[in-house]
This record gives structure tokens, sequence and C-alpha cells, in this order.
């Protein structure tokens, strides 16, 4: 008996222990067929990137019902729709993956006639992309960089706002990159002059020199606890997103806190609205593309994500100072796929992070 | 005429093993042999490149790291794990004890994590209490370390070593040890040469429980781990999310198991020998 219980035990510990390892992001339910009179349209997008209150309103104002499901990368939302799951109408991919499907023919092209609030799309923006060249495909929603976040209550004041600040001695084992080769490659890329997007491979291993000698400085390569570490005060100086930075930092910890976009540009995103070929509900998509780029539904959106606008009056009824501009990435570059090249970055990546 | 209930009972239990343990097995072997797709995914072609790409130095320097991180964290938690389970076994209040070690199980395994981050943080608790009480001028990083990794498994696996230790040195029969000491042995040399291979076959359940989980773990180097505390098991999370080379993901894993396997037969082995 005693066996028993004690064989339970530790099976139950067992248990809990395998149960942490396991940390399931997928929130998704995969749409069902609905033949009620109500139109739906299903919408499949990054976690937490539209305010809850834009869909619903969105839903009021029209009538129907969007079904959102969420993913949190692009790979675990490009296996599912090539697995043929979904019957999704709209996904928002970034850059790379937006030229990746139209290679793999999964996109239908977008009729701007039916979205005149295309226009709204700052075309300085629009020059910029290079993934899908006068946007034939994608309607662009958000665009971002990493940065550097910077705890100015132990890092005096004046420093350089350049991705040099993690090659300085005086901040060793206080600073952390992320664990993305894109991120880490393109602050080395852009500190040399070079594009993000190289196919050259001699400015590559350039480049691995340069993160080499960060990794010297650095406690860690971390694209997931690094924000709870900066937090906590255990790290001063950190790579990251600023969305991801500023959501562990209560109001009175973000006043001590400088995040800037370094001076010599960093690997930008672009998260873009793209209609499948396979959609059902194409009409209600353009209807929601054109809703989202109004310009006070817009306003609402950056204002929630604190991302720059990419809509231009929006800016203007805006009512949250974003936590970067869109000046500050005038030397950035898109990232976008690399295709053959893949393999060489990887084999750099790697590397880096784990030796030759 | 007698039925035969024999293949009723193993049912479930063989259903279960080629469910999920053989038929998950075959499709790593079959996933390392094949290529990789462009964009994650294999093609049905044979190929032995994710074989040849294991072939180099840095994934030889992960396997050794792997190696040295789990040994020695098993050999610490065996080595902690016999005196708390002697204790317990020989106290009046085992039940208790032993419930005592279960507790901690009951909150998440990440958060366990975290808590270790938050003691031994550079603004940490420890950290703190050194510098408040004068003992240290300047924090030091406790964290982000080989140490810090082996530390954390071995809180957070400990149990496993402790149970099957426990169980063993409670059915050992104490007056052999009496009887050792009569004649004239010291009670550390009576416990060593009476009691120890006795419950020889507790300890190696507290070795393979201990070390097959060390050896693939991933989620502690990921959290506490620092630049070059890179284990087998963060190279195919990397391999299988960002690089997306199923292949070579799945040849590392057929690796991890070969190793561990043929590691686990071999230690059987020899100790079957020597109980003969």
């Amino acid at each position: 008996m005693k066996k028993l219980s004690l064989l339970l035990l530790s099976a139950a510990a067992l248990c809990l222990s395998v149960q942490g390892c396991s940390d399931s992001k997928k929130e998704e339910q995969a749409p069902s067929k609905d033949k009620s009179a109500e139109q739906k349209l299903f919408v499949y997008n990054w976690t937490y990137y539209i305010p809850d209150q834009v869909v619903r309103d969105f839903e009021k104002a029209y009538n129907v019902k969007v079904v959102y499901d969420m993913y949190a990368s692009n790979e675990e939302m490009f296996t599912k729709l090539k697995a043929g799951g979904g019957g999704y109408d709209l996904v928002f991919p970034s850059g790379d993956y937006v030229s990746i499907m139209i290679k793999e023919n999964m996109l239908e092209p977008i009729d701007k006639n039916k979205m005149p609030n295309f226009v709204n799309i700052d075309p300085a923006v629009l020059n910029k992309i290079n993934f899908d060249t006068g946007n034939k495909y994608s309607v662009p929603y958000m665009m971002g960089a990493a940065g550097v976040a910077v705890n100015t209550k132990e890092v005096p004041a004046g420093f350089d706002k350049s991705w040099s600040i993690f090659n300085r001695d005086d901040l060793k084992g206080r600073m952390t990159m992320l664990d993305d080769m894109r991120e880490v490659l393109g602050a080395a890329l852009k500190s040399l002059g070079y594009s993000v997007n190289t196919k050259n491979v001699e400015e590559l291993k350039k480049a691995k020199d340069l993160v080499k000698q960060w990794k010297s400085k650095i406690v860690k390569f971390d694209a997931e606890s690094f924000a709870k570490g900066f937090a906590a005060g255990d790290f001063l100086v950190v790579q990251g997103y600023a969305e991801n930075v500023f959501l562990e930092l209560d109001e009175e910890a973000k006043k001590n806190v400088s995040f800037f976009i370094p001076k010599e540009g960093s690997a930008m995103y672009m998260d873009s609205m793209v209609l499948l070929k396979n959609a059902k509900n194409k009409e209600l998509a353009y209807t929601f593309m054109n809703y989202i780029h109004k310009p006070e539904v817009y306003a609402q959106v950056a204002d929630f994500l604190m991302l720059p606008s990419i809509n231009v009056p929006a800016r203007d009824i805006r009512k949250v100072k974003p936590n970067y501009e869109i000046a500050d990435l005038e030397r950035s570059e898109f990232k976008e796929d690399l295709g053959d090249m893949l393999k060489d970055y990887n084999q750099i990546w790697q590397e880096i992070i784990v030796g030759e | 005429m007698r039925k035969n209930y024999g293949p009723i009972y193993v049912a479930p239990i063989a259903f279960w093993l080629i469910a999920f343990l053989s038929v998950p097995l075959l499709i790593t072997l079959s996933y390392s042999f094949m290529e990789k797709g462009l964009y994650g995914g294999v093609e049905l072609k044979f190929s032995l490149a994710a074989y040849k790409s294991l072939l180099n130095t840095a994934v030889l320097k992960v396997l050794l790291n792997t190696i040295v991180i789990a040994v020695a964290s098993t050999a610490i938690m065996v080595a902690l794990a016999l005196p708390t389970a002697y204790y317990i076994a020989r106290s009046p209040v085992k039940n208790l004890l032993l419930m005592l070690i279960i507790i901690p199980f009951w909150t998440n395994f990440l958060i366990r994590i975290y808590a270790w981050i938050a003691i031994l943080g550079s603004n940490g608790l420890l950290n703190s209490f050194l510098i408040s009480t004068g003992l240290l001028d300047e924090h030091i990083q406790f964290l982000y370390n080989r140490y810090a990794i082996i530390l954390v498994i071995i809180y957070t696996t400990i149990p496993f070593a402790i149970f099957p230790l426990y169980s063993t040195i409670e059915k050992f029969d104490f007056s052999l040890i009496e009887a050792a000491m009569d004649l004239g042995a010291s009670k550390f040399r009576a416990l060593w040469l009476v009691m120890i291979p006795n419950i020889r076959s507790g300890i190696t359940t507290a070795i393979l429980f201990t070390f097959i989980p060390t050896f693939g773990n991933f989620a502690v180097p990921q959290l506490v781990g620092g630049t070059d505390s890179w284990m087998l098991g963060n190279l195919i999370v990397r391999e299988l999310n960002i690089t997306r080379n199923w292949p070579l993901a799945s040849s590392i894993s057929v690796v991890l198991t070969s190793v561990t396997m043929i590691g686990v037969l071999f230690f059987m082995r020899s100790q079957s020998k020597k109980e003969l």
C-alpha cells in the first residue's frame, strides 16, 4: 500500500514537471463552417495584435462575426496554412513571409479600388518595401524594429545611441541581445554599413567577428525572459522590441528607461494583411482592411501597440506617444526572405552561438 | 478450459508503448534520413545530409557539455539523496517528510526556475543579503553559467533520486547493521559494506531516473544558462523552431536517444553482473 501511494506521488510529480516544460502558446480553434445567415470573417493574426475593441466595433458596424485566431510566429502560421488548416480569409505575415507566400502562390492580388483607405498609408514607407514591390499582394499593417533599452538609473546619461554600446567593458555581464539571427546579425551588418539582407559572405563574416566581440560582453542571447531580467535590474542594457520591454515595467520604472533605435539603423519588420487565395469572404476581408486604415481606427490600434503610425492622417489624431517615430527608422531596412542564403546565415549564426 | 486473459491485460500498456513510444521514435528515425523541406518539414527523399552536418566540432562540443552537466548533476544528486533517503526511512515521521519533498512539485516547474532567478540574480535575494551584511562590495553574477544550470537541475530533479532510494532503504533489514557493528565494524563501515550493496537496485534506479531527464533538459539551460551553456536539447529546439531543419533536429534526437539507451543498457548490464 505504501509503495502504491509512493508510486502515485512520484507519478503526480512527474506529470507536473513534464507539464511545466510544454508551453502551449496556441490558443487556436479551427474555424468551423457555419451556414447561418450572419457573415463570418476568419482572421489569423499575431497574439495581442489588434485591440479587442476594434474587432467588436467592426462586428457591430457591419453586423458580421469575426473569428480571430492567433499565432506566435510566422513559421507556426505558415506550417498551419501549408498543412491545409484554417479556412482563413485574412492573415498578417511579416515581410519575408509575404514574399514566400507569393512565391508559393498562396495569395490573392489586392484590388486597391476596393480599398479606398489605402491612400492613407505613408508613400515613403511604401517605397521602402521590397518584399512585395508596389504592394500587389499585401496591405501594410504595422512596422517596427528592435532597438536598445537602457536602465538610466544605473547607466549614466550621455551614452552613445549606437549598437557599439554592446562593446562597453563597464557594462560587461549586464547586457543581453536577442536570440534571433536576423536581429543580431542585422545590427552588426548595419554597424558595418552593410545591408541587413546582404548576400555577400565576406560581409557576413565581418559581421560575425563583430557579434563575437559583443558576445564576450553580454550575459546571454535571449528572446524569452530578458525583459523580466531587465525589469528586475539584473540587465542594464538589452536589445529587444519596445513592446516586450515595456510590458514588464510599471509606470514608475518606465521613467528610468531610455529606448532607442541605434543611429546605424536596425532590421525592421513590416507585418501586412494578405488575402488568401482560397478565402471564402473576400469582400468582407476588403471591408475589414479598409476599416483598419480608417484614420480613427488606425490611431486606436497604433495607440494600443505604441508603435509608429504608417497611416498619415492617424498621426495627428492619435493620443499616445509611440515608443519611437518613423523618423527614427530612417536608416533601418525591412527584413527580406534570404532564399538560398539562409543556410549561410544559419551556419554563421551557429558558429557564433555554439562555437566553431 | 481456462480462458487466457493475458493479451487483454497487456493490451492497454502495449497500445500506450506503441502509440506514444515506438511510433514517435520510428518517425524521428525516418525523418533523420530525409531531406529538409525548404520552409520546414521534410521531403520524402533519402539523404544522409543531417548526419553529415552532425559531424562538426560545434555539435561535439555541445554533446560534451551535455555529458559533463548530466554526469555532474547525477553524481551530486545521488550523493545528496542517499543520506536524505536514509534519514527519512529511519525517521518516525517519514510520511510527513515524504510529503515535504513532494509539495514543491505542486508549483509549476517554470515558476520554480524563475524563483531561482529571483534568488540568484544580480539584484536578487542572495546578492542583496551579502551586500547588506557587508560580506560583498559588488554583486556576484551567480546566474547564466554552467553551475547555475547544475544547481537548478539538482533542485528540480532530486526527488526522483530520493524516492527509489527511500523505498529500497525502507525495506532493508537494519539488524544486519547491528550485526556488523557487533562484529566490530564502525557505523560508517557497516553502512558502506552492508547497506550499500543491498540497496544497489535503488541506486541504479535513482541514477537512471535523474540522468535521463537531465540529459534531455532544455528549459533549464535556456533560462539560467549563459552564452556557453548549450545542451543537446537546446540544439534540437533551435533546429525545430528556428532554422526549421527537421532532419537535423531528428538526427540530434536520434543521437541523444541512442547515447542514453546505450548508456542505460551498459549500466544495467554491469549492475546485474555484479549481483550474480
